[in-house]
């Protein structure tokens, strides 16, 4: 059989059992474990075993639950009030005014926490009712909200980077200070959008209700900056290279216990319940990674991907056209699948392809985690449109109209990346190495 | 039975749980020692032996051993979006068959799991660091991780079959 018909076999494969509703991780094993048995004569058990474990123990997935569980216990403390609070008397003066809590209340938490559900559902649960009872219009709350927490995707500690870079052995440091110049920009973007809302329709805000001096506002502000610095300090020494990845990851696990501690009302119970949700999530990514993994070590075997590779490098195809190709792909994919998925199903299969069209592996990591985004607002599988919807009550559909202005967003910070590649790669470039 | 087997999930989740805070507190442990020594010249060590090696292998424990309580609590996450619109008669086939399937492959996954512990052991594997850790014993921690999400996905196939409606919940996030 040819490469084309094998591989358009598998693929099918893999959608019947991603239909059928078998678990994820399974279905990538499950095709792997196929591909193996018919296309190569490699002993399809062995493989399993070997890449399961040679997988499940690298010191660069090791951040990975410790920055979930750094994310859940922030997510359990006062933290989200003291956000509201003191952001709120800063941003009242803007064109938009507390809508911009939304959007840099969900960037500050992202660079706590790896992951946009998770901050969409920190955020939300205490802007969302703040601002319809101020009379903020329903739809800019909710796509202000599902737009600015897919940042936690991308504003370091980033789960899914973490995901990339182990899959795609980057490293995870220059991954993560690739993300800050694009998390800034979107920061920028979507509260120029709201401010030109705002501006174009000046009956759309309410007015601006209480106004506090400086001293007041300082004031309101303190319970930020024991956040500020946590984040200054993982940033900072992962930037620096002082710190590993991990070794930050381990350090702002202690910190964020600290930190919540000190601000009350966080209980044992509440740090055993993040302790018991950072296994189960970091448990069900790990899984995932796994099965991609030996699928990956599966389609060595095949050689698809690199005859995939070397026949789109014949083609002689500009990197642009290739992008363009892809990035539609993904916004399908990402229709239907989460992110994650999204994210391994690339690196074990297409990523050949993308280093053969002299891609920069670090500046298609953010790429495709720019698209990843655009996924998690995307009906009928977006996984911030589900936590909205737990939130609010809200039909799915209604919350994603809301949300497709941030996705044109979205889209157009892929198209200023792939035009000015420098605001990713000018950062991790300048790092110490 | 039924409580008995819970019990086991929740505990083996606990090790997971508790094996993570162990990862942070190790690799903490090793930043103050570097800096203690470094900065101010503590008479101390300045390395954990081992310590990278240490973490992985608490990182696979972890993995693993979380396995069963995750599926169970639907943490597992799966594409439900052309099952959810079946009829409830059709759902309920399609989650038999996908749990049926799930036992299957994780079953053959125990298998050669444990085929890669007994070679471990057989060649005496150690990891490369300062300490040779023998390698059969994190191996088995991902033997018995997988051995009880087998065990796990079984059960909940035999109760869906019992119970005539899906018994693990949606999962809900990622």
């Amino acid at each position: 059989m040819s490469d084309p018909v094998v591989g358009l076999i598998l693929l099918g494969v893999l959608f019947v059992f991603l239909a059928g509703g078998l678990w994820i991780a399974l279905s990538l094993s499950a095709v792997a474990a196929i591909a193996l048995a018919f296309f190569s004569n490699s002993s399809v058990g062995l493989n399993l075993a070997v890449t399961f474990w040679g997988h499940s123990h690298s010191w660069s997935l090791t951040a990975l639950p410790l920055f979930i569980l750094m994310g859940e216990i922030l997510l359990r403390s006062r933290l989200s009030k003291d956000m509201f609070n003191g952001l709120a008397p800063w941003l009242g003066g803007l064109p938009g005014r507390l809508l911009h809590v939304n959007v840099l209340g969900c960037a500050i938490f992202a660079a706590v926490s790896g992951s946009s559900a998770a901050t969409a559902a920190t955020i939300g649960k205490m802007s969302i009712p703040e601002l319809k009872s101020r009379g903020y219009p329903e739809s800019l709350i909710l796509g202000t909200l599902a737009g600015s927490a897919t940042l936690g995707l991308l504003i370091p500690p980033s789960i899914i980077l973490i995901v990339y870079g182990v899959a795609t052995e980057q490293s995870i440091a220059r991954l993560f200070v690739a993300g800050l110049i694009p998390g800034a920009m979107l920061v920028g973007l979507f509260s120029a959008y709201v401010a030109v809302r705002a501006w174009m329709d000046p009956g759309l805000i309410p007015a601006q209700t209480v106004k506090l001096n400086l001293k007041e506002k300082l004031w309101e502000a303190r319970g930020l900056i024991p956040v500020a610095l946590l984040i200054t300090g993982v940033i900072g020494a992962i930037y620096t290279g002082i710190a590993s990845p991990t070794d930050a990851a381990a350090l702002g696990v202690l910190l964020s216990i600290l930190l919540a501690v000190l601000s009350g009302s966080f209980t044992r119970n509440d740090f055993m319940d993040a302790l018991l949700s950072a296994a189960r999530t970091s448990c069900m990514i790990a899984f995932i990674l796994l099965g991609a993994a030996f699928l990956a070590v599966s389609m060595g075997f095949t050689g698809l991907p690199r005859n995939l590779a070397a026949w789109i490098g014949e083609m002689g195809l500009s990197p642009y056209v290739l992008l363009a190709v892809l990035t539609v792909f993904f916004i399908v994919l990402g229709l239907f699948l989460d992110g994650i998925s999204v994210v391994v199903l690339t690196t074990s299969i297409i990523m050949p392809m993308v280093l053969a069209v002299g891609i920069d592996p670090i500046w298609f990591g953010i790429y495709l985690v720019l698209v990843v985004e655009m996924s998690q607002i995307t009906p009928p599988v977006g996984f911030n449109l589900f936590v909205i919807q737990g939130l609010t009550g809200i039909d799915i559909l209604r919350i994603a109209k809301a949300a497709l202005p941030f996705f044109f967003l979205l889209l157009l910070a892929v198209v200023l990346i792939t035009l000015f590649p420098e605001i990713v790669t000018y950062l991790p470039n300048a790092m110490s190495r | 039975m039924r409580p008995f087997l819970d019990r086991i999930y929740l505990a083996a989740g606990w090790v997971s749980a508790f094996m993570i805070l162990a990862i942070a507190v190790l690799i903490s442990a090793q930043i103050f020692l570097n800096f203690a020594t470094r900065v101010f010249g503590l008479p101390l060590p300045s390395t954990i032996p081992s310590y990278a090696d240490f973490s992985g292998f608490m990182l696979a424990a972890a993995t693993f051993l979380a396995m069963p309580y995750t599926f169970r609590t639907g943490g597992h996450i799966k594409v439900s979006l052309v099952t959810a619109r079946l009829p409830a008669r059709a759902q309920l086939v399609a989650e038999v068959i996908a749990l049926i399937a799930a036992t299957a492959l994780t079953a053959f996954a125990v298998y050669y799991i444990w085929v890669l512990v007994a070679e471990s052991i057989h060649f005496g594997d150690v990891s490369t660091g300062t300490i040779p850790i023998p390698l059969w014993i994190p191996q088995t921690a991902m033997g018995v991780g997988m051995t009880l999400l087998c065990v796990s996905v079984f059960d909940s196939m035999v109760e869906t079959v019992l119970r005539g409606e899906p018994v693990i919940a949606a999962s809900e996030e990622a």
